[in-house]
Parts: structure tokens; sequence; C-alpha cells
């Protein structure tokens, strides 16, 4: 489903982001890619989704040779990969429905069919009815983060990223968030989740892909 | 993508951004208005001009001692000029006369004056197609040059003046048309990079989750491009309301000095280039602050 062989990235001002990474990751697997800040666990996940360009070697997402897609067929790449974020990247201006629903439109679903749509997605994570008209910032920390989990699924994605996704919330959460993954994972979703939270890792026996200053860890 | 959503996306873009909008529109509008006076006056200036051509003659003011037998053949000789259409002799007397009628009221100031001090003169009226400067200008310089001749008056300084004017104000309106335009670009490309800045979660949303470089970016041309109609439509609008106004309070007095002034607005296909220039300056400037806009 993922494969880096010989990957590297130095950003600008020759800071190495990434250097000689090769892993393959199968489809329907869960795994957590771990390192303290700055091992270059954020690089990897935005070569992925292509929103970072590598300066050598190839990768290869869901049979797409992403080094070497063209900038239009970038969105058809992305379409079949969820991201989700540390700090949930929801819209706090518009309520929890039109956040779901706003991307439905921009990934071309007919109006009709959003509605219905926006409350399965909300069923799958465990948010009520009443969750749909608020803004995200009259709901918890956990709530936010299903709500964004809810909008990654959106497209019924292969891939599910996930970039420090408990990195906000207190250790309670942080499971619920985790199992939540999990369920989405036994569903056939390819996960994969970079944190640096090496106690949350231990509590789950998933493949580990450690990252050090760049590089794979022994 | 259906047209209602786009239109819905760009107002609620342009809701979030609200004064924003409302200062970059008003300086569209006052860009535009004051472009589209300048296309208004050398419209109607044509139209003074036309009408102060109508009223212009020349007069000759002939040197005195000139005899009465003089007179037939001088006249004959000035119907003969082209472009002449009529010709009427005035005599120290008539002129004496007519001085008199004009100051009636001041009869006490005018006694004792003699009519010689009053020089004959011909008023010459001319055909309408030698009513412009350059020929009455030619045809003074000719009749100038006839040996009874003192003194030729005509209002071709004013027509010049006024015809050179209208010449500086013809070139000045295509200038001020091209400062216009930067202007617009200039400003609606700030507005729209406000925009983009406010709105930039949302576009790093839609851009992750894969939506089109036209869904993300769509809004953002159109925005600057209706920034452009609705500023060169309010400018139009307004400059019509002035128009009327001027038409209604203050043309009849101008009627005194200028003749019957036929004031016209500006025609529908000059008022479509106004508001097309205003779309495509507007469109330019949403494309300017997208590809000055790093990642998007």
């Amino acid at each position: 489903m993922i494969q880096f062989f010989r990957v590297y990235k130095t950003y600008p001002g020759n800071i190495r982001a990434l250097a000689n990474i090769s892993f393959k990751i199968e489809r329907g697997d869960f795994v957590f890619i771990t390192g303290p800040s700055g091992a270059g666990k954020t690089t990897l996940l935005k070569l992925i989704i292509r929103a970072e360009r590598p300066d050598q070697g190839e990768i290869v997402v869901n049979k797409r040779n992403v080094a070497r897609l063209r900038n239009s067929q970038i969105p058809a790449l992305r379409r079949e990969i969820g991201f989700v974020f540390q700090d949930f990247k929801l819209l706090n201006h518009k309520t929890v429905y039109d956040n779901i629903a706003l991307v439905l439109r921009a990934l071309g679903h007919k109006k009709r069919d959003i509605p219905k749509r926006v409350r399965q997605v909300l069923r799958v994570v465990g948010l009520e009815e009443w969750a749909l008209k608020q803004s995200p910032l009259k709901l918890s920390g956990g709530e936010q983060q299903r709500v964004a989990i809810a909008r990654a699924l959106l497209n019924t994605p292969a891939i599910i990223l996930a970039d420090e996704p408990t990195g906000n919330l207190d250790p309670d959460l942080t499971v619920e968030i985790i199992d939540l993954l999990e369920k989405v994972n036994t569903l056939g979703t390819t996960v994969v989740v970079a944190t640096h939270d090496t106690s949350l890792v231990a509590q789950y026996n998933k493949r580990i892909i450690p990252l050090l200053r760049g590089q794979l860890a022994a | 993508m259906s047209a209602l959503f786009i239109v819905r996306r760009i107002f609620g873009v342009m809701k979030e951004n609200g004064p924003a909008h409302l200062v970059s529109i008003g300086t569209i509008a006052v860009a535009f208005f004051l472009f589209s006076s300048f296309l208004l006056l050398p419209l109607n200036f044509a139209s003074v001009l036309e009408a102060w051509e109508k009223k212009v003659q020349i007069i000759l003011y002939l040197k005195d001692g000139i005899g009465e037998k003089r007179i037939p053949q001088l006249t004959e000789a000035l119907h003969k000029e082209e472009g002449i259409r009529e010709v009427r002799y005035i005599s120290q007397r008539a002129a004496k006369e007519s001085f008199e009628r004009d100051l009636a009221g001041y009869g006490g100031v005018l006694k004792g004056l003699e009519e010689g001090i009053f020089p004959a003169s011909f008023e010459i009226t001319l055909h309408e197609r030698f009513r412009t400067p350059e020929r009455i200008r030619a045809l003074a310089e000719r009749l100038g040059a006839i040996k009874e001749v003192e003194e030729v008056q005509y209002g071709g300084v004013w027509l010049e003046r006024l015809s050179l004017f209208l010449y500086t104000l013809r070139w000045g309106v295509w200038i001020l048309g091209g400062v216009l335009v930067v202007i617009i670009v200039s400003v609606t490309a700030n507005t729209v990079r406000l925009t983009l800045y406010n709105k930039r979660g949302e576009i790093e949303i839609l851009k992750l989750v894969g939506a089109t470089d036209s869904f993300v970016k769509l809004p953002f041309y159109l925005e600057g491009g209706l920034q452009g109609l609705l500023g060169a439509g309010g400018s139009v609008l307004l400059l019509l309301v002035l128009f009327h106004a001027f038409s209604y309070k203050v043309a009849p007095y101008l009627s005194f000095y200028f003749g019957q002034l036929h004031l016209s607005f500006l025609p529908p296909h000059m008022i479509a280039w106004i508001l097309g220039i205003g779309v495509v300056a507007g469109l330019l400037g949403g494309l300017f602050s997208l590809r000055k806009a790093a990642g998007i």
C-alpha cells in the first residue's frame, strides 16, 4: 500500500529531514511512526500525500509513484488518503455539519446526498445528532478529533494518516481516539499514526517504524 | 460544482471579509467614477462646441470714411467667398441705434455720444460645414486682408481653445484609463490576498482532502471579477444620478451662456466597456494574488 525506497528529503538551509528511508506498509496494516520532535515524522507523512517532494528515492502509494505525479494528479491521490492533524484543523466559524459538508462538496458529492453521508460518518466516529449544529469550539478536544476523523473518513479512503492525533488530548481521550482508529482499521483501512508518545505505542501491539534524526532507528 | 454553489461560495467569502470588500469596491468605484466622468466630459463638450460653432459669426469692422457706393461692392465680394452664407451690413447709425437699444436703461450715460465713434461693420454667417475652428480662422485671415477692413472679430480663439481642450481630454481619458486599470488590479489583488490569508485554513483543508485546483481557486478569481463589476457598476450608477441632477438643476442656467445644451449620458456600448474593464481588471487582480500566494 505504501512503499518508501531510499528516500531523502532536505529543506532549504541544508536542514536534513529524512535520509535513506526504505520501508513497506501492507494494505490493512496499522503502523506507528515514532520518534522525538524533529525526527522527520511529519515530513514522512507530507511526502505520502505529496505536500512535499523527495529529493531522491521513490515513494509508491496505492500503486501511484508519488514522486513523479503531475500537479493535476495530486487531488486524485489525496482522495484516497484521509489526514488527521494534532490541532484538528476544523473551521471554527462553521458548524460541525458545514465542516464536513464543505469537504463533500469539494469532492463532488451531490447536494442531496450530503446530509445522509454527514450523519453516516458521524455515527461511525460515535458522535450524536446534537453535535451537527455546534461550532467545533463548543466540543471537547476528543469530540473535535472525532469530527476530524469523520472528515478524513468521508471519501472511504484506503489510507488514514494521523499526525500526532492525540497530542492535544488527555490520556483517556487518547485511548478513545486510538481505539477509534483501530476500529477504522478493522474495516480494512490502512492506518499510519505518527506519534512521539512511546507509552501510548507500548499499549498497542502494532508495528512500529522508529525514526531518529531523519533516519530509521535500528 | 453547480453555478449556484459557486455564487454562494463567492458571496460567503465576501461576507466573511465584508469591510475589506466594501473598501475595495468603493475604491474601484471612485477610480471608475473619475474615468467615466472623463469619458462623459468630451462627449458633452463636443455638444457645447457644436452649439458654439452654430452661433459663431465673423464681424468685419470697417475703416472710417468708406463711401456708401463701396458697400454693395464689398457685400457682393464677400458673398463670393467660399463658406459665407449671409452678409449683413451694419452702418454707423445702425450700430449706434443697436447700442442704444441694448443699453436703454442707461439713457443718460449715452447722451452726447456721436455716431462716428461706432464703426460700420459686416456681420457674416457661415455655412455649417465651414464652422470648424481651422476654417473660421483661415477665412478670418483672408477677410482681414481686405484693405477697407480695420479689424476682424470672431469667437475663434475660444473655439480653438475648446477644441484643443477637447483633444487633450480625449487623450487624457486613455492615459487615465491605463492608470485606472493598474489601480483596480492592485486594489483587487490586495483584497483577494487578504481573503486568501483569512481563508488559508479552509484552503489547506480543501487541498489536503483532494479538492481540485479549480474548486479551490475559482471563487477567488471570481471574487476579484465580481468586485470589479460591482465597483464599475456602482460608479456608472453614481455618475447617472449626478448627471441627471446636473441636467435638471444646473444645465438650464448654463444654457444662457452656451445656448441650448443637449447633454447626453454614456451610450450603452461605453457602459458595457466600463463594466467589462472592471470585470477583466478584477479577474487579473485575483489571478495575480493567487500566483503570489505560495502553495495555492
